[in-house]
């Protein structure tokens, strides 16, 4: 780690102030990419500013009849939220899967959407459930927010405060990953949910960012079923290839794990 | 489940609850009084002629107390590191190339070190470091082991012909090719053997001292046996043993890789004598995954000759051993012969061959690695015999029966290098594996399988191994009484996991019909055991030398407390009888106890009971059958392993509990490179693509199921426990094991070959390319 200095905020607004000040600044919430990258000397900012510990930005309740999160929220409280659970579960089913036991229990909603790691997990529920992302500037919908690859609309000094997630119809929402056999992230995940008016299918892992799988979408709009997109296939271009799978690997995973997401609904 | 440990008391390992309350100590936690601090400048390119390496920045940054470059250390005339070959090869020796500590005019791998940056922190050592300046002249490299030794690959060395250092055969040539020739049929197999990383969950780190007044060091260190630490030091800086103690009580994990001698220690002993301080280095993980020394890298080549009825008439080996840009001290034994002493397997072959090539490539040195050579020798055996039934149509089980050694042939001498098995029962372990695993019943098992869309597969693998042996003569214990009357045990040992404080003290109270709980083993004693004779903890050895030594001393103390007891009681030391750690008159009721003799006698000088054991080299050759099935998700490319059964002759068992934990250790090991341990290099620049837990597949503890583990115990003639090793088998007999199960599984889908790691993409494609 370099040397730089640690800022704790007392507030958002104090927040807001230091940002302001430091144009080398940066945020830290749960710090489970940014430690890293820190003590690998991967970054260099000249200052961390600490929102990880805000009230203000933390916690879990309905608001006109979405699930609003707090930024600050870990994955645990996620997890293991009574009402997470009763509105959308299949949120809390993926949150619990994030990382390990001790990821849960320091990473945060906010930090993970604002970081958009391409084979995070949270980024597949936000962009299926037609979420919107609250910061200290204005509301931004999913569709608009994610830019690729660790880019996001977020401009220098905003910063997220929350995230609503609109409720799906008769829970017709779930998330099946597969995961990465070293890292544990999403070699792919695929959260298909059904809000009632519209189906969104959003995929993670398989591509530089995560995004919609319109194909399926419009399948499954007509029956909301399994056999629905038995006959499509992901095409592998643009899909990322490693040491670890081919594009074509991947292809197949977004649409096994679709498969298997409807399944879990009994949707075959 | 029913294993056999589950049948036996076990009361915990005595080091347990200082590991797991945290009060475990190991090389971080040490600290000495003025140390410094030291970070390694290394290498960030394959291969490159080294132009200058410019340090007045890095020197004027505060803080900075030296900063060492091979210039430095030149005048010292450091030796190269030993290897423990000895033996010839065709036509010439092994050529040794020359490792200099800190580069000189080329790095040859990505994380080479080249300069030590010491200071007051390690902080500023680290910013320091990268201020030193390096210019480097890129060289073409050589990467993938079968390319590098192909005329016109990039060369590491001058004097050594296409990288191949050593190119070493064994058995009768002549004779195999000739059984070959008369053979009904062959069986060819081509297997790889993918580099895998060690990573013990300590860091590499060490404290070098040094003091003046004796001018001897002090290295803190962790490591395998400090004679392998100390003996590899001395070699290479020209001191004498009594100059130089290894020092350390708790070692997070050894694995082979740790009984490596690497370039930073002998760097920081000259330093810290140079500097007259402690220094002071701990790496980071990313430095263990670039330059600790991995293990396995090589290519099988194997041919097994059959005849009409399935007897096997032949065996022939053709490897080519990736050794890394420099030689480790263990890397050129384990591919040589140490593999080759089990090249005919678990099976009568009359005759056989092997050649094997080490080849020197730009990546990091490789070493011995849980079984060294040994699993890889197990591997390509159990896969040819799978192979040659399947070719044969041969039932794979009827073919190992027909070929195993029988019991009455014991001890077996194999057809090379005059190896001698010691004992073992190969029929019984395969048909106790066949019945605990129901093999009967699979056919059914498959099917339900194959109706949910699933593979399903059953794998065995009788494997033998050899344990023991070592570079010094014999191995010396010693067993003292210390002035509060109770017993210490010493030997050079040092447990990165072997249970010794618990096992030792069991051995020897055994023997003296006492509790163990008044029985020691030291831990770091250099006083007391630093000038004892003996070996490391490597190849599954110290059980049946140290600890067998160890019964060895008991029986002397035993017998010297013969003449004290005839004394104490006024006896003629014939009628002295000796039971249950008491001496008695026979035919009456005057008695003493060993431990009260012990006491009686402690004061300034020696106890008169201070006794030594002493056990010459000898090889024991562990055994055992295992199967396990596995079912893969051909959508996904999943292998899920539904049961692992392990039957194990390790000889006679001291504690049953201790051995299987070993043998599940062992068998974990072999998954993770069956299923995804894989460490890579970018075959054009070398660079190293595996360099995190976030790249680098570790096995976690849900890979296996429980293993259900059983001990057939043939005791071994060779030590007067009758014990073998056990540290490395479950390696072993794994990797035959799951590849066989993984290969079974993917027959039916016309796959009748696949290479480790079987890790889901992998397995997919290959079925993919299968339907094509």
């Amino acid at each position: 780690m370099y040397s730089l200095s640690y800022v704790k905020a007392a507030s958002l607004a104090d927040a807001q102030k230091h940002i302001a000040a430091h144009p080398e600044a940066t945020l830290l919430s749960g710090g489970m990419t940014l430690i890293p990258s820190l003590k690998q000397r991967l970054a260099q900012p000249s200052h961390v500013i600490d929102i990880g510990g805000l009230a203000e930005i933390k916690g879990i309740e309905v608001r006109n009849k979405a699930l609003h999160i707090g930024a600050a929220t870990k994955h645990y409280d996620v997890a293991n939220s009574v009402v997470v659970k009763n509105v959308i579960p299949s949120l809390a089913a993926l949150a619990n899967q994030i990382g390990d036991p001790q990821v849960r229990n320091l990473g945060t909603l906010g930090g993970s959407v604002a970081n958009n790691d391409p084979a995070a997990d949270y980024p597949a529920a936000v962009l299926a459930l037609d979420a919107t992302i609250h910061t200290n500037r204005r509301d931004i919908r999913a569709d608009d927010y994610f830019k690729g690859l660790f880019t996001t609309a977020l401009e220098p000094g905003e910063i997220i405060t929350g995230i609503s997630f609109p409720q799906p119809i008769a829970h017709r929402a779930a998330y099946c990953k597969f995961p990465h056999p070293a890292s544990g992230y999403a070699m792919t995940g695929v959260y298909v949910a059904d809000a009632g008016d519209a189906i969104r299918v959003a995929v993670t892992g398989a591509g530089p960012g995560v995004f919609r799988w319109t194909e399926a979408e419009a399948a499954l709009a007509k029956s909301f079923s399994a056999k629905s997109i038995a006959g499509l296939s992901m095409k592998a271009e643009g899909l990322n290839a490693d040491i670890h799978a081919s594009a074509a690997y991947r292809a197949n995973l977004v649409k096994v794990m679709a498969t298997r997401a409807l399944e879990s609904l009994g949707a075959v | 489940m029913q294993t056999h440990a589950a049948q036996h008391e076990f009361t915990g390992r005595r080091e347990d609850r200082r590991l797991v309350t945290g009060r475990g100590k190991y090389t971080d936690d040490w600290n000495l009084p003025g140390q410094l601090h030291a970070v390694f400048v290394r290498a960030d390119r394959a291969h490159a002629i080294l132009r200058a390496v410019k340090t007045d920045a890095a020197m004027k940054h505060p803080g900075v107390v030296a900063v060492v470059t091979s210039r430095d250390i030149a005048a010292e005339g450091w030796k190269n590191p030993g290897t423990m070959v000895s033996y010839p090869g065709r036509g010439k020796p092994l050529q040794i190339p020359h490792h200099s500590m800190l580069a000189t005019e080329r790095v040859r791998y990505v994380g080479e070190e080249i300069a030590m940056v010491v200071a007051q922190t390690a902080a500023v050592a680290r910013d320091a470091a990268e201020l030193v300046e390096v210019d480097y002249e890129d060289l073409p490299v050589a990467v993938d082991v079968e390319a590098a030794m192909k005329p016109g690959a990039a060369q590491l060395y001058p004097d050594i012909v296409n990288n191949v250092c050593f190119d070493y055969d064994y058995g009768n040539e002549a004779a195999t090719a000739q059984a070959f020739k008369a053979a009904h049929h062959i069986t060819r197999l081509r297997a790889e053997s993918q580099r895998v990383s060690g990573n013990p969950m300590e860091l590499r780190g060490a404290i070098a001292a040094h003091d003046r007044a004796s001018d001897s060091f002090d290295l803190y260190v962790p490591h395998q046996g400090m004679t392998i630490m100390r003996g590899g030091l001395i070699g290479i800086m020209g001191l004498t043993p009594d100059k130089l103690r290894i020092r350390a009580i708790d070692v997070g994990g050894g694995f082979g890789p740790r009984s490596g001698i690497y370039a930073e220690f002998p760097v920081l002993l000259w330093a810290a004598k140079k500097l007259g301080r402690p220094i002071k280095w701990q790496s980071t993980r990313n430095e263990i995954f670039m330059t600790e020394f991995p293990g396995r890298a090589l290519v099988l080549n194997g041919e097994l000759a059959l005849d009409r009825d399935g007897k096997f008439l032949a065996i022939r080996m053709q490897w080519t051993c990736d050794q890394g840009a420099y030689l480790s001290g263990a890397g050129p034994f384990i591919n040589t012969l140490n593999a080759a002493m089990t090249i005919t397997g678990c099976y009568t072959i009359p005759v056989a061959y092997g050649r094997h090539q080490l080849v020197l490539t730009n990546t990091v040195p490789t070493t011995a690695y849980r079984g060294a050579g040994r699993p890889d020798m197990a591997y390509i055996v159990e896969r040819l015999v799978d192979q040659a039934a399947t070719e044969t149509g041969i039932d794979r089980i009827e073919l190992r029966r027909r070929n195993a050694v029988p019991k009455a042939a014991f001890p077996y001498k194999t057809p090379c290098n005059n190896v001698e098995y010691d004992s073992g029962d190969y029929a019984t372990l395969l048909n106790e594996a066949m019945s605990k695993c129901d093999w009967a019943g699979f056919p059914a098992r498959r099917a339900a399988s194959a109706a949910k869309g699933k593979l399903r597969g059953i794998g065995m693998g009788l494997f033998v191994e050899p344990a023991g042996g070592g570079m010094a003569p014999k191995d010396q214990v010693t067993l003292k009484i210390d002035e509060g009357g109770e017993i210490v045990l010493h030997a050079v040992v040092q447990s990165h996991g072997q249970s010794h404080e618990t096992v030792y003290p069991e051995i020897v109270a055994q023997e003296l019909g006492i509790a163990p709980e008044r029985i020691t083993l030291a831990v770091d004693d250099h006083a007391g055991a630093g000038m004892l004779i003996g070996n490391g903890v490597v190849g599954s050895r110290s059980t049946m030398a140290h600890g067998a030594a160890f019964k060895v001393g008991a029986i002397e103390m035993i017998k010297k407390g013969n003449e004290l007891a005839a004394k104490k009681l006024e006896a003629a030391p014939e009628d002295i009888e000796f039971k249950d750690g008491t001496y008695s008159v026979k035919g009456t009721d005057r008695r003493v106890t060993l431990l009260a003799l012990a006491k009686d006698h402690t004061g300034p000088g020696p106890n008169p009971l201070d006794s030594m054991g002493e056990m010459p080299l000898a090889r024991t050759f562990p055994s055992g059958a295992h199967v396990a099935e596995v079912e893969i998700d051909p959508q996904t490319g999943v292998t899920r392993v539904l049961s692992y059964v392990a039957v194990d002759d390790a000889g006679r068992i001291i504690n049953h509990t201790i051995v299987e934990g070993q043998i599940h250790g062992g068998i974990m090991q072999g998954a993770g490179q069956v299923f995804g341990e894989h460490v890579m290099y970018d075959a054009t620049t070398g660079q190293l693509l595996t360099g995190s837990f976030m790249d680098y597949f570790m096995p976690r503890a849900g890979l296996l199921p429980e293993i259900a583990c059983y001990e057939r115990s043939v005791p071994s003639p060779t030590n007067p426990l009758g014990v073998k090793g056990v540290g490395e088998a479950g390696t072993s007999g794994a990797l035959g094991t799951l590849m066989n199960a993984v290969v079974d599984a993917l027959r039916p889908a016309g796959i009748n070959h696949f290479d480790m790691p079987a890790t889901p993409a992998r397995v997919w494609e290959a079925l993919q390319a299968a339907k094509q």
